[in-house]
């Protein structure tokens, strides 16, 4: 906004203060998921003229990029995005000869909300575990779907 | 009670100890039990009793050494929840459902618990690469490298 030509005659502070109170203003209204209606009557008790009201509201209704940031923005928990999975057949190791175990190793990849990266959880299961492990998820996904049809 | 010096009863122990640990880590047959300890030129009766003491304690032996192998985090248990988001701090009215989960794994006799969350589209992705998983001990390629490798 500062390199724009049209507004190189206003005081930078000025411009700066407005952008920050625009922006302010979309993110509230946003947030609230207030509808046209609503922010009209509020620019109206701000003593705004009707031109520009209309024009805020019109550049008001492109504002899908803004929720979808708004949607994403918060603190929860490592998100799992990712599994990956090897299966092993050991067949001796530093202690024990023969031991004809077959064996997973699962590894979640996770992000995490505030910085991004995180190690990821790795653990190996045996086959009966592993079976544990996908009848739980499985509970949940038919909890979900329960859930959604009520 | 014996009238032995303590140094030769130690030493007969840690032969013991090594006798038993060695024959059970390689799980050698009875044959070959019987063949590497004839070479010490002990009685046919003591023979016999060292065998069956191998033969009694090997599994207990192939259990205890199977926990002094290296191991990475195994998995435990799972419990889950479903979780659904109404607001955030940034966003207002909002319906995100979420699977939020308490893994719990072992390592080295520590337990430790993971909170993780994932939501509905990961969760069946989750599910559906982790059957593929166990589907695969199933495939002919396994069956055959098992059965081989006995």
């Amino acid at each position: 906004i500062l390199d724009d030509p049209d507004l190189k005659d206003i005081d930078p502070t000025v411009l700066k203060h407005c952008h920050a109170a625009a922006a302010t203003c979309i993110l509230e209204a946003g947030k609230q998921k207030a509808d046209i209606s609503a922010i009209s009557t509020c620019l109206e008790d701000c003593k705004l003229d009707k031109e520009r009201i209309e024009q805020f509201c019109t550049e008001y209704q492109h504002r899908e990029l803004v929720s979808v940031v708004s949607f994403s923005i918060g603190r929860s928990p490592l998100h799992i995005t990712d599994v990956s999975w090897r299966l092993e057949y050991q067949i001796k190791n530093s202690q024990l000869h023969k031991t004809y175990q077959p064996s997973y190793l699962v590894t979640l990849n996770v992000e995490n909300s505030d910085s991004g990266s995180h190690p990821d959880v790795s653990f190996s299961c045996t086959m009966e575990q592993l079976q544990d492990l996908v009848g739980k998820l499985k509970d949940a996904a038919k909890s979900l779907e329960r859930a959604t049809q009520v | 009670k014996l009238n032995i010096g303590v140094d030769i009863i130690e030493h007969g122990v840690e032969g013991l100890v090594y006798l038993l640990t060695e024959s059970s880590k390689l799980m050698i047959s009875e044959v070959d039990f019987q063949d590497s300890i004839h070479v010490l030129g002990f009685s046919d009766e003591l023979n016999k009793s060292l065998l069956q003491l191998y033969l009694d304690n090997r599994k207990e032996i192939r259990s205890i050494l199977g926990e002094l192998a290296p191991r990475l985090p195994s998995y435990h248990s799972l419990e889950w929840r479903l979780d659904v988001q109404l607001a955030s701090r940034s966003l207002r009215q909002q319906i995100k459902p979420a699977v939020t989960m308490k893994l719990h794994l072992n390592q080295n006799e520590d337990q430790t618990a993971q909170v993780l969350q994932t939501d509905p589209a990961t969760l069946l992705h989750l599910i559906q690469q982790l059957e593929q998983a166990l589907g695969e001990m199933k495939m002919n390629h396994c069956r055959r490298i098992v059965r081989n490798m006995k």
